[in-house]
């Protein structure tokens, strides 16, 4: 693998070790992707590793891996963007539609070699691609389902109000815990 | 009904009334003092709970010796009758659970539907109202998972409320605000509820055919018990609650109770007619919300059945003595609650007969101790008196010193008590083929002696507790709104957990069994069965709990019920999918916010995530303290924010996918957070 970072033309600006890190950041970013072939990792890897190299030379500031990263989002959202017939968003609602929607068919395992790839991807894939999926529920249909006091009966509801009174000085409601119980003992013995 | 309630009362009282003529004909031979005055206060309230228990098991024997009821809901229903249905909402409410466990349920459900051509009538719902981070993922991951593996999107939802108002009272109240009119029933499942697609059909075939029944309550089977408390209540519930519940059904008819879960609801006189004020008095929620929405859609003209012989409806118990009693601790608070609904205007009587029974179960037991300690007394005192003791056996036929009223009354109690479990047993003996379903009859019969002791045992431990519960209750602490514990971790409860259960349990029945073995020792004796519970309360409680003990019983055949035997095909199912999820990582190997985590890090949780926030824009100064919590994150890992701040996080759509982006690019050479 480290075949990429050494058949790439990098700025001098950063150490080799700098790049071999961007580019295990991007393998590590395809396998989280359950990207399984290697070989397909290996040329995708290669692809962002030289838009990297490209923005790095724009921006010296930049390190590899946040190169890398950048990269590798900005091919992905093109790609949802090409296979979902989307457009491209600012706010990565995009990318989130284009993640759930590979999770939900499999894009990866099912159509190997076909996630990121450049030319067209197969008619079956797309179009699980573009199907509207994960519904958290369904259509809202609003109603109002209103809290009715239960009548408790004059009884009740007197001992509720002194209840509420008591129980603004909890040291009350112990003391008679404590005269029941005591009072209880001295019929007793 | 009235005949039946009039029969029903009536062998109440008269039972009631034999119980405290013999105890007063006891009590009153000396002369009565304040003691005895209380005793005799309290036996026909303790009395009436032990015979209303029994007159509905002999009602349930009188009707099953009849060959069953013929006024029961399921009666409806033409043996081969087609089913009827409409739409329907399985709603599953979940609090911290263990995802993928609830996960597998609805899956197991969902497939029995589908064979059995119901599917399209019902919707499932899992309404979350988990605080925990990595509870929450889970869920989400679960129902995804699910979802795709089903092809369920658009019949199986997911919802966690932002704010879990209410518990589940409240959150099965959020559901109806937003969805309920699409449908017009619901079945109110829980986390550990299965039921099979036959019931759930059937139940809304009732329904159908029952337009007053506003809500259908069936009668869970205890099911998957793993430790031996856990089979000992399985089995127990299997063989001695036939006569109970058909018992129950001959009493109350239409105006039955609910019990929260496993029950089938006419969602339109529901939302109208039960939604919760607070507890009167205090700004709390109800808690044992079930009984009170069964009395208010009763209030209502709405009848409440018992399916009690409805096959398909299973839970799980808790699984060790300890977890029971945490269980308790909530249900007691909700009970006593009820106190304050027994003179409400417009209940029915049978509502209110109800909540009584549900604050008995918890009020007895500090009566019942109350009680023996002043029965201790009161022989303490005569022991005291005569110097040679009143238990004495005098070189004639006597019990407590008297030929016949103690004799009786003590033959009496121990017939109330337990000839409804000798009569289920010897019907199970009796009837062809039923005591294989047990493992035989040499299983069944050792089985049910086991269980008789056991319950023997357990009753004044359960006394010990539910005592406690109510003095906490009465002091004004509550208990809090946990998780249950529905499988045992590890072999059950080290002995650390049990000396702090039953601590104090062991040292009053050493307490008191020294006393009366000192000062009177006849009435040690007979009080014996009453402290061997607490005296041995904390080895009696680690073995319960043992999973291996547990599992020894079930290879030699002690408790076992029909449903392990032969289990129906969805309950078979399950059992190897959640033995699956128990044989993977045990929790405590997972390791910490691994669920928050992996939203952060993993495209499709996070993905996942994301999709099912809704998109808010917060105010200038919360966006700022949530880029404080990124900033914290980032710099000092998740350890450094307190699962609020985490929750805070994860409500965020755009704090979540900023932090994937940013954890993703970090400079560094592995993935922060990721190990």
């Amino acid at each position: 693998m480290k075949a990429t970072v050494e058949t790439t033309d990098f700025p001098a600006a950063r150490s080799a070790e700098a790049w071999y890190a961007a580019q295990d950041r991007v393998q590590g970013y395809l396998i989280a992707h359950r990207v399984a072939d290697w070989r397909q990792r290996f040329e995708f890897t290669r692809r962002i590793l030289e838009g990297a190299a490209e923005r790095q030379k724009a921006d010296p500031g930049l390190d590899p891996t946040e190169a890398a990263m950048d990269e590798t989002q900005r091919v992905m959202a093109d790609w949802f963007a090409r296979v979902m017939n989307c457009p491209r968003d600012p706010d990565d609602r995009l990318a989130i539609e284009g993640r759930m929607a590979l999770f939900l068919c499999d894009g990866p395992r099912n159509w190997p070699g076909s996630f990121l790839a450049e030319g067209p991807v197969p008619v079956d894939f797309e179009r699980a691609m573009r199907t509207p999926a994960l519904p958290s529920g369904p259509d809202l249909n609003l109603s109002s389902m209103v809290m009715r006091p239960i009548d408790l009966g004059p009884i009740t509801e007197a001992a509720g109000e002194t209840l509420k009174r008591i129980d603004r000085w909890p040291f009350l409601r112990l003391a008679m815990v404590t005269l029941i119980l005591v009072g209880t003992l001295a019929v007793i013995f | 009904m009235k005949r039946r309630r009039f029969f029903f009362c009536a062998g109440i009282v008269a039972l009631t009334t034999l119980g405290t003529a013999l105890m007063a004909d006891l009590l009153w031979r000396d002369g009565l003092t304040g003691i005895e005055l209380a005793m005799l206060f309290l036996f026909p309230i303790l009395f009436g709970h032990i015979a209303a228990g029994f007159c509905t098991a002999m009602a349930g024997l009188w009707v099953t010796a009849r060959g069953g009821d013929s006024r029961r809901i399921t009666a409806s229903l033409a043996p081969g009758e087609e089913p009827r249905l409409a739409s329907t909402a399985i709603v599953i409410p979940v609090f911290n659970e263990e995802a993928r466990s609830v996960f597998e349920r609805v899956r197991v459900l969902f497939r029995s539907l589908e064979e059995k051509g119901g599917l399209p009538s019902f919707d499932f719902f899992i309404l979350s109202d988990s605080n925990q981070p990595d509870r929450w993922i889970e869920e989400e991951v679960a129902w995804a998972e699910l979802g795709k593996e089903i092809g369920g999107f658009g019949h199986v939802f997911y919802r966690r409320r932002r704010q879990a108002i209410n518990r589940k009272a409240g959150n099965v109240a959020d559901f109806l605000r937003r969805w309920g009119k699409n449908y017009r029933y619901m079945v109110v499942l829980d986390a550990d509820s299965v039921m099979t697609g036959d019931a759930l059909v059937t139940l809304v075939t009732l329904m159908e055919k029952n337009p007053r029944a506003g809500i259908i309550q069936t009668a869970p089977r205890l099911v998957y018990g793993e430790t031996l408390y856990a089979r000992l209540q399985a089995f127990s519930n299997r063989l001695h609650s036939a006569l109970f519940l058909a018992g129950a059904n001959y009493w109350e008819q239409g105006e039955g109770n609910y019990w929260g879960h496993n029950a089938i609801i006419r969602v339109r006189p529901f939302m109208e007619h039960c939604a919760l004020p607070p507890v009167p008095g205090s700004a709390r929620s109800i808690l044992s919300h079930d009984f009170v929405e069964a009395a208010l859609i009763a209030k209502a003209g709405w009848e409440v059945w018992l399916a009690y012989d409805l096959e398909g409806s299973y839970e799980e118990s808790p699984p060790t003595l300890i977890d029971s009693a945490k269980r308790d601790l909530r249900w007691c608070d909700g009970n006593l609650q009820h106190t304050w609904l027994l003179t409400a205007r417009g209940f029915r009587d049978a509502n209110r007969f109800h909540l009584l029974m549900g604050i008995m179960a918890y009020i007895s037991s500090p009566l019942w101790l109350f009680f023996l300690i002043l029965g201790m007394i009161d022989a303490f005192y005569k022991a005291a008196l005569d110097g040679a003791g009143v238990l004495r056996v005098a070189g004639k036929l006597s019990v407590f010193g008297h030929p016949f009223s103690e004799l009786a009354l003590f033959v009496f109690t121990l017939l109330l008590l337990f000839l409804p479990k000798l009569i289920d047993t010897a019907l199970a003996l009796g009837r062809r083929g039923e005591a294989a379903r047990y493992g035989g009859r040499g299983r069944l019969l050792a089985s049910s002696l086991l269980e008789a002791a056991g319950s023997v045992l357990l009753a004044p431990v359960n006394m010990l507790f539910n005592t406690k519960f109510v003095l906490i209750n009465a002091v004004g602490r509550r208990g809090s709104w946990t998780t249950q514990q529905r499988r045992a971790g590890g072999d059950g409860t080290d002995l650390r957990t049990a000396v702090a259960a039953h601590g104090v349990q062991t040292a009053i029945g050493l307490a008191w069994a020294a006393a009366s073995f000192v000062l009177v020792p006849t009435y040690f004796w007979w009080l014996t069965p009453v402290l061997a519970g607490p005296v041995f309360s904390i080895p009696l409680s680690i073995l319960l709990s043992k999973t291996s003990v547990g599992r020894g019983a079930r290879e030699r055949g002690i408790f076992l019920t029909p449903e392990e035997i032969r289990p129906p095909p969805e309950l078979a199912e399950l059992e190897r999918d959640l033995a699956a999820v128990r044989n993977g990582p045990p929790a405590a190997a997972t390791p910490p916010d691994h669920g928050f985590i992996q939203t952060l890090t993993d495209p499709y949780t996070n993905a996942i995530h994301v999709a099912l926030l809704r998109r808010r824009h917060p105010a200038p100064a919360a966006r700022a303290w949530l880029e404080g919590l990124e900033r914290r994150l980032l710099q000092d890992g998740p350890g450094s924010l307190t699962p609020r701040e985490k929750n805070a996080l994860l409500l965020d759509p755009d704090s979540v996918l900023h932090l994937h982006r940013q954890l993703w690019r970090r400079p560094g050479g592995a993935v922060p957070l990721l190990p």
